[in-house]
C-alpha cells in the first residue's frame, strides 16, 4: 500500500497510507489533511493542490507537463523547482513519497 | 417516494436547528432522493458529502443534453435559456480549452494581487457610508459594490457601468417579474454591449480578462466573439450577485451570533478565511431564518449505469447536489449545526468541487474575506436597522436590502 507523508508549513507531519491509483491530493483529501484542496477534483484548473515534492522522488513521477506548468505559475504561493499539482502524482504500490505543503493554496 | 418517518425530502421551511437534525437523520437513511422536480422532471438529489464528491469528480455524468435542449434542465423555476450556451453546460474537451483560459485569470495568483485594491476599495465604500450617516442599506453601498468594482476591473469594463450589470443580472436570471421581451431587450443590449467591448479590446489590448480572451490562442486557434461572449456573459450575470448574496449573509450572521461576532473582531484578518468558509457552508442557517431542502446545484445526466454508494443512478438519469445537506453531513463535518466561524477544516461544497467548480471561486472567497473584515475593523458598533429584503424573482433569490447602523 502506498504511504504520503504530508509536512504542513509549521513542520508537522502526517503519514496516510493511499489506495493504488490514487493521486497524492486524493489520499489527502479523503484522509482530511489541510492545506490541499483539490477543488476542481484534479482537471488541472484550479491550482490549490500545489506541494513540494521532496528531492529524493523528483525521478518517481512523470515530469510536469504543459497544462501543470501553466497552473503552477498561477498558484497562490510563488512555484519552486521542485513544486508540483499533486492531482498529477499518481501512487504505485509500495511507493513511500514525502511532499511539503505551502503557506496557502487561495 | 415512500421514506422513513423524519427523513422526506424534499421539505419545507423549518427553524435551523430542526432543519439540520432533519438532514442528518436523512443522511443517515440514504445517500439520495429521487424527487420530481417542478420542471424537467425527476433528478436525483445526492445529500451525503462523500457521495457528492464522488458524482463532482466523475466525467461520466456530463450535461450535454442539457445544452443541446434534449433535456429541460430540472430545477424549480424554468432554467434561463442564455445560461445553458455557457461554460458550465460544456463538457470536455471545449470545456477544458474554454475554462483554463479564464482560471488562468481568475487565479489565485492573480487575486492575491488585488487584493490590496479590494481592501482599499471596501474602505472607500465605508468612508461613503461613514459620511452618509443615519440607516444605510448594506446591500447596494457595501455588498454589490464591491464585487462589482473587482469583477469590473478583472473583466476590463468600466464600474461606471455598474446600473446596467446590476439590469443585465437580474433581468438575464429573472425567473418572474419580466416579460419576455424585456428579457429579450437586456440581452441584446449586454450582447451588443461586449461585442462592441471585444472589438475595442482586439484593437487594442490591456491587462485584463476580455483583452486575454480576444488576443488568446490556445495551442493554435484563437477564441471567436462566439466563444467569448457566453465567458462574459456568466461572469457579469454570475460574478456579483452570489457573492453580494454571501457578503449580506455573512454579515446577518455575525450580527445575530454575539459570541462568534465578538471572536470576529478581535481578529478580523486572522479569522477572515475560515469565517469566508463558514458563511458559504452555513451563513443563511446562522441568520436564524428557516431552511428548507429541496433542490440543488445544477444537474448533470449519467452517461451510463452508475452506482454511487450503493445506490444505481441509471444511464439517463438527472443528478444534482443538495448543497445544503452536504454542508450538513455530520460525517463530513463536526457539530453541523453550529456556526463555528474558526472551524479548521470545511469540507462544504457551496462553490462545487471538480470540472465545474466555481470558476471565480478564489475572487469570491477574497472579496467576502476581505468584506467581512473591513467592516468589522471600521464599524465595531454595526447593527441591524431593519429586516433583510429577497428578492424571488431571480433565479438566484438574492438579498436586495439589508438596512444597517451603528
Amino acid at each position: 500500500m502506498p504511504k504520503v507523508c504530508y509536512t504542513q508549513p509549521d513542520g508537522t507531519e502526517r503519514v496516510v497510507e493511499a489506495e493504488v491509483g490514487d493521486s497524492v491530493m486524493q489520499a489527502a483529501v479523503r484522509n482530511g489533511v489541510p492545506g490541499i484542496l483539490g477543488q476542481c477534483g484534479g482537471s488541472l484548473s484550479c491550482a490549490t493542490c500545489h506541494v513540494f515534492l521532496d528531492e529524493r522522488h523528483a525521478d518517481d513521477f512523470p515530469p510536469v507537463g504543459e497544462d501543470e506548468d501553466d497552473m503552477l505559475d498561477v498558484a497562490a504561493t510563488d512555484r519552486a523547482d521542485n513544486s508540483r499539482l499533486s492531482c498529477q502524482l499518481v501512487l504505485a504500490a509500495g511507493q513511500e513519497v514525502h511532499v511539503t505543503i505551502p503557506e496557502t493554496q487561495l | 417516494m415512500t421514506t422513513t418517518p423524519g427523513t422526506e425530502y424534499p421539505f419545507a421551511p423549518m427553524p435551523p436547528a430542526e432543519a439540520v437534525e432533519h438532514l442528518g437523520r436523512i443522511i443517515a437513511d440514504r445517500p439520495m432522493t429521487k424527487m420530481t422536480m417542478p420542471y424537467g422532471g425527476d433528478v436525483w438529489l445526492v445529500h451525503r458529502n462523500a457521495a457528492a464528491r464522488e458524482i463532482l469528480s466523475d466525467r461520466r455524468f456530463v450535461r450535454e443534453p442539457f445544452r443541446t435542449g434534449e433535456r429541460v434542465v430540472p430545477f424549480f423555476v424554468p432554467f434561463p435559456d442564455f445560461l445553458r450556451g455557457t461554460l458550465q453546460f460544456e463538457d470536455p474537451p471545449q470545456h477544458t480549452k474554454l475554462r483554463k483560459l479564464v482560471q488562468k485569470a481568475i487565479s489565485p495568483k492573480r487575486v492575491r494581487e488585488m487584493r490590496d485594491s479590494a481592501v482599499a476599495f471596501a474602505n472607500e465604500l465605508i468612508d461613503g457610508m461613514i459620511d452618509r450617516g443615519g440607516v444605510r442599506d448594506l446591500v447596494p453601498e457595501y455588498s454589490l459594490s464591491l464585487p462589482i468594482e473587482m469583477l469590473s476591473n478583472l473583466l476590463g469594463v468600466p464600474s461606471s457601468d455598474r446600473e446596467k450589470f446590476e439590469r443585465w443580472s437580474s433581468s438575464t436570471l429573472a425567473v418572474a417579474g419580466k416579460s419576455d421581451a424585456e428579457v429579450a431587450a437586456d440581452m441584446a443590449e449586454l450582447a451588443a454591449y461586449m461585442t462592441d467591448l471585444i472589438a475595442e479590446r482586439r484593437e487594442e489590448p490591456r491587462d485584463d480578462l476580455l483583452s486575454a480572451l480576444a488576443h488568446a490562442r490556445d495551442r493554435d486557434e484563437t477564441l471567436t466573439d462566439a466563444e467569448i461572449l457566453p465567458i462574459a456573459f456568466i461572469l457579469i450575470v454570475g460574478g456579483f450577485d452570489n457573492t453580494a448574496t454571501f457578503l449580506s449573509t455573512g454579515v446577518l450572521a455575525l450580527l445575530s451570533n454575539d459570541e462568534q461576532r465578538a471572536q470576529f473582531a478581535a481578529d478580523p484578518d486572522g479569522l477572515a478565511a475560515t469565517t469566508a468558509e463558514e458563511v458559504l457552508r452555513h451563513g443563511g442557517f446562522a441568520t436564524g431564518r428557516p431552511a428548507g431542502g429541496g433542490g440543488g446545484l445544477v444537474p448533470f445526466v449519467a452517461t451510463e449505469d452508475v452506482v454511487v454508494d450503493g445506490q444505481l443512478i441509471a444511464k439517463g438519469d438527472a443528478v444534482s447536489i443538495d448543497l445544503t445537506a452536504a454542508g450538513h453531513d455530520p460525517t463530513a463535518v463536526t457539530e453541523p449545526a453550529r456556526f463555528d466561524i474558526a472551524r479548521p477544516d470545511n469540507p462544504h461544497l457551496t462553490l462545487s468541487h471538480g470540472l465545474h467548480h466555481c470558476l471565480g471561486a478564489p475572487l469570491a472567497r477574497m472579496e467576502l474575506q476581505v468584506g467581512l473584515a473591513e467592516l468589522v475593523k471600521r464599524i465595531p458598533g454595526l447593527r441591524l436597522a431593519g429586516e433583510p429584503v429577497f428578492s424571488r424573482d431571480v433565479l438566484t433569490q438574492p438579498m436586495t436590502s439589508l438596512p444597517v447602523t451603528w
